[in-house]
């Protein structure tokens, strides 16, 4: 299918942290359209596989999404929410929410009425103890159908907005998962010598931890993590944000130069404009995991700019992306054995 | 029997790596009942009980015998012993409460006098006085470097409660002690740790879990309570049962094991609550985070007053949480 | 008609055109006098059987609260304000339709890693928040969506739970659903019906309606907060989804008259038909005007209980828009 409607239906499907069942599932099939070999691992990472002799080279972009899950429910019927992942509080009142109770069942976030608080009140952000789920139901049909622990999902839309940019949640980082996908299928055209390993990895929004495990078993030489990076937008410090028209790569104590060298060398000679970023400790990204899995994998970070992230209206370029997938598939197609030797002087 | 089992161990000394006489003590239940019994480098004491499938499953079931404390780091000209914490041990819990060293010393916690301009007390306004006075009459009995830890105490209350320091986790010890003798005729293998470190970071379990290499794993720890006048969150109620985890900040308990306790306490005739906990951790997200991934849950015993020197358990819970374990056993 | 028709119509206050078009064809067929004043009010004037019972107005507002654009950035961001009363608090991350051809745009907010603490405990107000339409820059942005376009949330009606209803503008196309039903029958007095513009900025519209008016009561069909949900002391919960049309005795607008007041709450009770006592004095509505412009009438407010009003999401239950139609109707036959 095509990258675009890939990322349509890729970012509806459920997969909150520990519990990605459902868009793992989805995923793995894509996956089998092109790869040997495709599984599901036990923390629901999925691998898929496009054998060659090698080096082992692992693409790692995170299928989870940020999400609230119940901690409460109240006597009046109202539902109180924790968060899973982050998410900024202020995007909640007036939304719309999916809790996935013995039912799916629509919701509203509400919170005081506005003219029911204090000036001082007015001007504190809310916070998510400020706020509850609104299910239309009475109170005992509520304890019927809902529990604490049910997850929560924010409000789905995918709206197309002018220039080919496009707004949606899980953006982050389904995108990215959407870019492994076209690159598997521009290596159709193209020879390899890896053995190349695609990780759609979980839990990333909680700590990496689908990565780290799925580098674990995975035992990669060398590995390229996609995650998105910031778009400019007003309120942020442009130092580190960057233009929403093409992919990023990071540089930084983390990421390997010589292969961070090799990566920009092919972008420019197929003609994939990066923007650089630099990342001082911490990547923030499933990099920080697979780097020092076992006895460590040398690695590069790419991705692409969006703005809102974590919001339910992440925004970004698709042009950005089918430049960033062009470059996965020739790195992919490049990768050498002889590259570890050069990595260390 | 599990109140008796729990008597014993909550009397054991034990800060977060000083563990060895709980080990000891739970050695000494177990001797004779058990088919293996060893402790690794970080003195995790690891017991199996095989199953009669050769093919089963091997469960690793997690109870810390840690619990936390105050690590002297001076000893005053005047024989005050000034302190840093082991694990999560606040001023506010600790202040005017008896405690006592590895060998036997008694003192008592003060907090004197507070933050210049109100605020809660930090550790650097707590001294233990153990009577000494002076320097060197102080360390005639302690040393730097000697842990402290709330003094043991047992303290039943009403028909069902207990209250005591170190049931965090020690109730939990109990019940492992307890499964490993009652599990008879299992399909799977039944490995017991008892791990160390946790209250610093899961430590002992994540080296455990990396060489035991389960096919599942199941923590067993104490959970926060939302029973009281002013504390809702966890929403769990002492009497209510054992509580299932579906989250806190170390893991998200995998959907199969975390079902597999909901299909056990149905089989059981037990009553369990479900846990979220928008913080801690226990020694689940270090097994399900080791090598590859391994599935992982945790079953919980509702405490109140966590890591204070009155942690409050219902016997009803404990009860209801062993028939849960004997039945989760070939459920996995 | 049915409510979502309502409901998903454009007309911010200022621009309630494509609203007022909708009303004016089903009114059309429902009455033989429909005309346009001055200020764009949409009034309907059904004469009574028996000339020579008092002459009733029953108003609601076809407007509803929205947005206008106000500049741009660089990057081809739009700037905006509110037009009504909108807390910010409930725009962050929401969809927006802009103009009437419906251009979508997103209102975004600072990535949270992007933010310190003390940034993220701050409220972002209108000054800190854009609209994304996708333009890459400032020139493009400006001829997609001119200076003083109109804007409204773009929310899907969705009926959902027990009974319970969540659209945008609820208040108050609730009130105009309910108005044309009761234009679709006869009564013994004469009956005006008045769709009226720009509540939301000021009471505006009614205003200059009541101004020209030729009744001596008027009962005016609104939406009003209701806060009983996420264990709100019940003090504080002012009215109640479920319970029934509300009468208020009071708000920050007006004072009901007491006898009309009064009627009503007999009236239902008679009837059968659920209602409750508004139990608060917060808010204020169209029967200001008709109360005080002009020669002045007697008034009383009718509202449906609407949680999360004036925000992306406004939520009512079916039975207490019944009931909201259903009193004034009876009290239209009571006369």
């Amino acid at each position: 299918m095509e990258i675009k409607a890939f990322l349509q239906e890729v970012t509806t499907r459920r997969g909150l942290p520990g519990d990605e069942g459902p868009v793992a599932q989805w995923v793995a099939e894509r996956f089998s359209e092109y790869c040997d070999e495709v599984r599901v691992d036990a923390m629901h990472s999925v691998v898929g596989r496009i054998k060659g002799e090698g080096p082992r080279l692992a693409f790692v972009a995170h299928l989870d999404e940020v999400g609230l899950m119940v901690t409460n429910i109240e006597e009046d019927g109202s539902l109180r929410l924790g968060q899973v992942g982050g998410i900024d509080p202020r995007i909640l009142p007036g939304m719309r929410l999916k809790v996935f109770g013995l039912e799916t069942l629509p919701g509203i976030v509400g919170a005081k009425a506005p003219h029911l608080l204090s000036q001082e009140e007015r001007s504190k952000a809310q916070t998510l103890g400020d706020m509850y789920v609104d299910l239309g139901l009475a109170p005992d049909k509520v304890k019927e159908l809902v529990r604490v622990g049910d997850q929560v999902q924010l409000e789905q839309r995918f709206v197309d907005l002018k220039n080919g940019r496009v707004a949606s949640k899980t953006l982050d980082d389904r995108c990215c998962v959407a870019i492994l996908y076209r690159a598997m299928q521009l290596l159709e055209g193209l020879k390899h010598q890896a053995d190349l390993y695609f990780i759609a990895s979980s839990q990333e929004e909680v700590g990496g931890r689908g990565a780290m495990t799925s580098a674990f078993h995975t035992e990669p030489d060398m590995a390229m993590v996609l995650d998105v990076g910031f778009a400019h937008q007003p309120g942020c410090d442009r130092e580190v944000t960057r233009n929403l028209d093409a992919p990023l790569n990071t540089v930084g104590p983390y990421l390997n130069p010589v292969l961070t060298k090799k990566l920009e060398d092919i972008a420019k000679q197929i003609k994939v404009s990066l923007q650089k970023e630099v990342a001082p400790r911490g990547t923030g990204t499933d990099t920080d995991e697979v780097s020092a899995s076992r006895s460590g994998v040398p690695s590069v970070l790419i991705g692409v700019p969006v703005r809102n992230m974590h919001t339910a209206v992440e925004v970004l370029d698709l042009s950005a992306l089918e430049e960033a997938a062009r470059l996965v598939a020739h790195f992919a197609a490049a990768a050498r054995t002889a590259w570890e030797e050069e990595l260390w002087n | 029997m599990l109140r008796d089992t729990l008597k014993t161990l909550l009397a054991a000394y034990g800060p977060t790596g000083s563990e060895h006489a709980v080990a000891e003590a739970v050695k000494g239940l177990l001797e004779g009942h058990v088919d293996s019994m060893r402790t690794d480098n970080m003195g995790n004491l690891i017991v199996e009980k095989f199953g009669t499938d050769p093919e089963g499953r091997r469960i690793m079931f997690s109870a810390h015998m840690d619990h936390i404390g105050l690590v002297v780091t001076h000893i005053e000209k005047e024989g005050f012993l000034r302190v840093s914490n082991v694990g999560g041990i606040s001023p506010a819990y600790a202040w005017r409460r008896k405690v006592v060293f590895e060998n036997g010393i008694p003192g008592v916690c003060v907090v004197e006098p507070g933050p210049k301009g109100g605020g809660q007390p930090g550790l650097e306004h707590l001294f233990i006085d153990i009577g000494a006075q002076s320097r060197e009459e102080a360390e005639k009995l302690v040393q730097i470097g000697d842990i402290a830890v709330y003094a043991p105490d047992f303290i039943p209350l009403g028909k069902h409660r207990i209250a005591a320091p170190a049931m965090d986790d020690r109730c939990a010890c109990a019940l492992l002690v307890e499964m490993l003798l009652y599990a008879e005729d299992q399909k799977n293998t039944v490995v017991g740790v008892f791990s160390t470190q946790e209250e610093v970071g899961l430590r002992g379990a994540g080296v455990a879990a990396f060489n035991i290499q389960p096919d599942v794993g199941l923590a067993l720890d104490v959970t926060a309570w939302g029973d009281t006048p002013e504390v809702k969150y966890p929403a769990v109620k002492l009497g209510e049962g054992p509580a299932v985890k579906i989250m806190d900040r170390s893991m998200i308990a995998s959907p199969k094991v975390r079902d597999a306790l909901f299909e056990a306490a149905r089989a059981a005739g037990v009553q369990v609550q479900r846990e979220v906990l928008a913080f801690g951790g226990t020694d689940g997200g270090a097994i399900q985070q080791s090598r590859g991934g391994v599935p992982t849950g945790t079953l919980s015993i509702p405490c109140r007053y966590v890591h204070s020197a009155v942690e409050t358990i219902d016997m009803r819970d404990m009860e209801g949480a062993l028939k849960v374990l004997l039945q989760f056993i070939d459920l996995v | 008609m049915e409510l979502r028709t309502l409901t998903d119509a454009f007309g911010p206050s200022g621009y309630e055109n494509p609203v007022r078009a909708l009303i004016r064809k089903a009114a059309e067929k429902r009455c033989d006098d429909v005309s346009v004043d001055r200020m764009g009010n949409l009034i309907c004037r059904k004469p009574g059987r028996d000339r020579t019972k008092p002459a009733v107005a029953v108003a609601a507002h076809m407007d509803e609260i929205g947005f206008i654009i106000t500049g741009y950035t660089d990057d081809g961001l739009l700037r905006f304000r509110p037009i009504g009363g909108i807390d910010p608090r409930v725009v962050v991350s929401k969809w927006l339709s802009i103009g009437e051809e419906g251009l979508p745009g997103v209102i975004g907010a600072p990535p949270i890693h992007l933010q310190s603490a003390e940034e993220r405990g701050q409220v972002l107000g209108f000054n800190k928040l854009y609209i994304d339409i996708g333009a890459k820059d400032q020139k493009e942005a400006e001829g997609l969506a001119p200076l003083g376009s109109y804007a409204v949330f773009d929310t899907p009606y969705m009926e959902f739970g027990e009974g319970f209803v969540a659209a945008k503008a609820l208040d108050d196309r609730i009130g105009c659903f309910n108005l044309l039903k009761l234009l679709e029958e006869e009564y013994d007095s004469d009956l005006i019906c008045v769709f009226v513009t720009q509540e939301e900025v000021g009471l505006r519209g009614s205003q200059t309606a009541a101004f020209a008016l030729e009744a001596e009561i008027a009962v005016v069909l609104e939406g009003t907060a209701a806060n009983d949900l996420g264990d709100v002391e019940e003090r504080f919960h002012v009215c109640t989804p479920g319970e029934g049309v509300c009468v208020s005795f009071m708000d920050r607008a007006s004072i009901a008259d007491r006898e009309l007041f009064r009627a009503m709450l007999e009236l239902a009770k008679a009837q059968g038909i659920p209602a409750q006592v508004k139990r608060g004095i917060t808010g204020g509505n169209d029967a200001a005007s008709f109360q005080r412009s002009g020669r002045g009438m007697r008034t009383v407010v009718l509202s449906v209980p609407c949680r999360y009003i004036h925000s992306a999401n406004n939520v009512a239950k079916w039975s207490d828009i019944r009931a909201q139609a259903d009193l004034a109707r009876a009290f239209l036959k009571s006369l």
